[in-house]
């Protein structure tokens, strides 16, 4: 007899930035246990799924008893019975069902929150992989048709702008991928190294102040122009020896500084007296990432332009797409509608995969095979508010994504991802293959 | 051997039929499930191996892992990396050398574990903490004499592991596994002592002290602690982003902010102010943690020690320290103080201590050692101890000189260190010794909150029964 699922419960913990966040257990009748929380970002796009907070004064209106009840009243009871290990009968009924609601791009879980939603979508697939005793890892690589398992390339995010830290530095992160590592081991001993040594170099040309960090760990330093954020890179990457193996990503996050009124990136948003004097067209833009990429070892732009510059993206990815990947968060906010546009229309080649942007394991795999089979890359991303939850790690090995996204070295809540995957590359053993060079298409798609 | 001896060596016709008319008597909706427990349950559990991995800390430093496996299950605890690293020789060597000799001792930790500790823990009773953790200790000793290297941290992890598989084996959380090994069976959720500013060597700033703490005295649970520690938290990042610009709310270590403040009053106005902001004036108390080894030179105490251009008047005597923690108590609600002189200042640590201000913590000056302990016991050089585990090195010994305060009538803070992992077992210790108070740092950091975090979950199990320490936070279950 199939284990079941008993009972379904939902608290309010907090997240790494110490705001509220929803965290699910759940218990099945074979005496499985499963527990997930769910992570939650500062920088949101408007077309991601419904995140239910409280408003009011309690916790700053960032609470989430609301979404918590919703799971205690409304998801828990409805699931108990269901077989856990059956992800997408179980994520479709609460989608579609339980929450119901719909906008133009799919499902957007406003009646229920996708943050309660997720919360049960991700325990349940915890239990599921208990149940049929095998890692989480390999219940996602089953349920997504995956027959080969991958480690992805970690893309630390060292350097900190935009929304996510008080410097004045419009790109919100610029990040380092070890792709010449032989391991997953080895490309956190290189990613590590780096890291330090950038500290180093921040230390002495900054102050001590600049080492201290921002919400992903990576360092805000007072820097003027983003060039200086790729220069630091550079000479950290020198410093560390592993030139030409470590090379650089950037996640620009441009719907922070797009102005719809004139259709201009504005370089100096975060300036107090801004006077709108380094304000650019998207044709402008496009040509500074050209040249950030002909004089530094870019493999990777996140966000490059707004989420609704269809235009310019598919220019850019026209253009440099086959040398560097052009990576859609706001734009596709893991929504299969908006990557299936996205395919279509050739904006970018790559997907970032956010869980809680479309709000289950089911939809997230659907985005996946969707990009994979186009060709694209899969970057799995945490969000920079993080609990000790490592649920995307697990996601990453078991879909091939081929790289992650889940801060620096430094901070538990990102380290715990990294720990995690040090784990099953351990726990492969031999049969471990990471990405490395090949992390925009580690695998054929499935 | 035959079907029958078997049978009848291992009573497994009789074990059998015990579970299937315990299922018969429980008339269990899944009989086949419930069977299948209870004989698991009757099955002794027993310890198969220790394996040991190296993973990051929350600096992205070395630290160690370990999986205890049992014939039932497998627990795994961590335990800080960086704190391994205290002395003389570690002092002198610079950033990367000392991440060098960090990764060498975490590995050849590594290697220990899964060679000589593993053998000696195999075929142990999981449940049996205080022998695990004497094996542990004679290991640890002929380590020492061997001259090794420093061991605490990794062996603390094997005892952690232990003491997890030990609550499994009784069905019991690890908070309450903890509780019958103090001897007690009350439990208390602890007041938490929240990191919101960072000072001290590790920032930049010119702040002398190493932090300041808000404690929630005046909330009526643990969840509510929390509520206005977190609200006063995301209060006084406003309050330094107004003050100080942008560039003052990345955090530090411990995840306090480090505005650009000099003197220890600066940081408590603004703490004070997010306080008020919040709206909890009177129902949270403040601390610090001084750290003043790292700035005592000779008998001095420089409140300069991090600026470049010294003024030459903050070059203090122990009695003017004294004389300057007198005027916080009585201009702040100011109501612990720890390691407020050098850790070889027993003088002066006494003296404060004796004028009943506050609280007086001792952190490097007992480095939780049970004769430094009893020492300071005995001449009252302090009324509190700073409780890391992994300055003891067991769970046990944990235990023992935590019993130590409370017979003393300390005050008990159960603290992280720098450099700690996801692993929440200071949570559980804190609630099952019921310490009464627990410095995690900020709201703020994944290693910080997944203690507060498992706090709110043991809140939650324990439902009426959770008891928060409240006003009691320096007296708890004290005997």
């Amino acid at each position: 007899m199939a284990a079941t699922i008993q009972s379904v419960k939902a608290r309010q913990i907090f997240d790494s930035r110490g705001n509220p966040t929803v965290e699910v257990d759940v218990f099945c009748s074979d005496g499985t246990f499963a527990r997930a929380a769910v992570p939650s970002g500062a920088s949101t796009g408007v077309y991601e799924a419904l995140e239910l907070r409280d408003g009011g004064s309690y916790y700053l209106g960032k609470g989430v008893s609301k979404a918590v009840n919703n799971v205690n009243s409304v998801i828990g009871p409805a699931l108990i019975g269901k077989d856990p290990t059956a992800q997408t009968e179980i994520d479709n009924f609460m989608v579609q069902q339980l929450d119901g609601t719909k906008n133009e791009w799919g499902w957007c879980k406003q009646k229920l929150g996708a943050n309660a939603i997720l919360a049960v979508s991700l325990a349940v697939c915890k239990a599921g992989a208990s149940i049929k005793r095998i890692p989480l890892y390999q219940h996602i690589a089953n349920l997504a048709g995956n027959k080969q398992l991958v480690l992805p390339v970690p893309a630390f995010n060292v350097i900190n702008g935009g929304s996510h830290a008080g410097n004045k530095l419009a790109m919100q992160e610029f990040m380092i991928l070890p792709t010449g590592a032989a391991s997953f081991k080895e490309a956190m001993k290189m990613g590590v190294e780096v890291y330090h040594h950038l500290k180093s170099v921040i230390k002495k040309k900054y102050g001590q102040d600049a080492t201290n960090v921002g919400d992903e760990g990576g360092f805000a330093p007072n820097i003027q122009e983003n060039k200086e954020g790729l220069e630091l890179l550079k000479t950290a990457i020198e410093k560390a020896g592993y030139t030409g193996k470590v090379v650089i990503g950037m996640d620009v996050a441009a719907s922070e500084f797009y102005s719809d009124k004139d259709q201009t990136y504005d370089l100096n948003f975060k300036e107090e007296n801004n006077d709108g004097s380094q304000k650019i067209s998207g044709d402008s833009l496009k040509n500074v990432y050209k040249s950030f990429v002909s004089e530094y070892p870019i493999v990777s732009i996140e966000d490059p332009f707004d989420q609704d510059d269809w235009v310019h993206y598919a220019k850019m990815t026209e253009e440099i797409g086959e040398q560097v990947q052009i990576v859609g968060d706001d734009l596709l906010v893991t929504n299969p509608t908006r990557v299936a546009k996205a395919i279509k229309e050739k904006s970018c080649n790559a997907l970032l995969l956010k869980v809680n942007q479309i709000g289950s394991v089911t939809e997230s795999i659907e985005a996946v095979k969707m990009s994979k089979r186009a060709g694209w890359g899969v970057m799995t991303s945490h969000r920079s508010g993080e609990t000790e939850d490592t649920f995307i790690a697990d996601l990453a090995v078991g879909l091939s994504t081929g790289q992650i996204k889940t801060g620096a070295p430094c901070r538990s809540e990102r380290l715990a991802k990294y720990n995690q995957l040090l784990r099953i590359e351990e726990e492969l053993g031999a049969i471990a293959v990471y990405a490395g060079a090949k992390f925009r298409a580690p695998v054929e798609p499935y | 051997m035959s079907v029958q001896e078997y049978l009848e060596k291992h009573l497994l016709s009789r074990k059998i039929e015990e579970a299937v008319n315990a299922a018969v008597r429980a008339k269990a909706p899944d009989p086949v499930l419930f069977i299948a427990g209870h004989m698991r349950r009757a099955a002794p559990a027993v310890i198969t191996r220790v394996r040991a991995r190296q993973i990051l800390d929350g600096h992205g430093a070395p630290a160690v892992e370990v999986e205890l496996h049992t014939n039932k299950a497998i627990h795994r605890a961590s335990a800080a990396g960086s704190g391994a690293l205290e002395g003389a020789a570690a002092d002198a060597a610079g950033a990367a050398e000392r991440r060098k000799i960090l990764a060498k001792v975490v590995a050849d930790s590594v290697r220990m574990i899964n060679d000589k500790v593993s053998e000696a823990l195999v075929g142990m009773d999981p449940q049996e903490q205080s022998q695990i953790d004497q094996a542990i200790m004679d290991l640890n000793k002929a380590r020492h004499k061997a001259e090794l290297g420093v061991g605490a941290n990794a062996m603390l992890a094997v005892s952690i592991a232990a003491c997890k598989a030990g609550a499994a084996e009784k069905e019991v959380p690890l908070y309450k596994h903890i509780a019958n090994l103090v001897g007690k069976s009350a439990t208390t959720l602890p007041v938490p002592a929240i990191t919101v500013i960072n000072g001290g060597k590790h920032a930049g700033n010119g702040l002398p002290i190493q932090e300041i703490m808000i404690l929630p005295i005046g909330a009526k649970n643990f969840e509510e602690a929390m509520q206005m520690g977190s609200e006063t938290y995301h209060h006084l990042k406003d309050v330094i982003l107004e003050k100080y610009g942008s560039d003052s709310c990345n955090i530090g270590d411990h995840g306090g902010f480090a505005p650009n403040i000099s003197s220890i009053s600066e940081g408590l106005d603004l703490v004070i102010a997010a306080i008020e902001r919040a709206g909890y004036n009177g129902r949270i108390k403040l601390a610090i943690d001084v750290a003043a080894t790292d700035f005592c030179t000779g008998k001095k105490y420089d409140l300069e020690f991090k600026s470049t251009k010294k003024s030459g008047q903050n070059f203090k005597t122990a009695d003017d320290m004294i004389e300057i923690y007198s005027q916080l108590c009585s201009e702040y609600p100011l109501v612990s103080i720890e390691q407020p002189f050098d850790k070889d200042d027993w003088e002066h640590s006494k003296k404060l201590t004796t004028l009943e201000l506050c609280q007086v913590a001792g952190d490097d000056l007992l480095m939780s050692d049970p004769e430094r302990i009893k020492r300071a016991v005995n001449e009252y050089t302090c009324n509190a101890l700073v409780l890391k585990a992994n300055q003891v090195g067991t769970v046990t010994e944990a235990i023992e000189v935590v019993k130590q305060a409370k017979d003393a009538h300390w005050g008990v803070m159960v603290s992280h260190r720098s450099g700690d992992t996801e692993d929440s077992f200071i949570a559980d210790l804190a609630v099952g010794a019921s310490a009464g108070q627990i410095k995690a740092g900020a709201p703020c950091r994944g290693e910080c909150l997944t203690n507060y975090n498992q706090l709110l979950r043991i809140e939650g199990e324990l439902g009426s029964e959770g008891v928060y320490a409240g006003e009691n936070w320096r007296t708890v279950n004290t005997s």
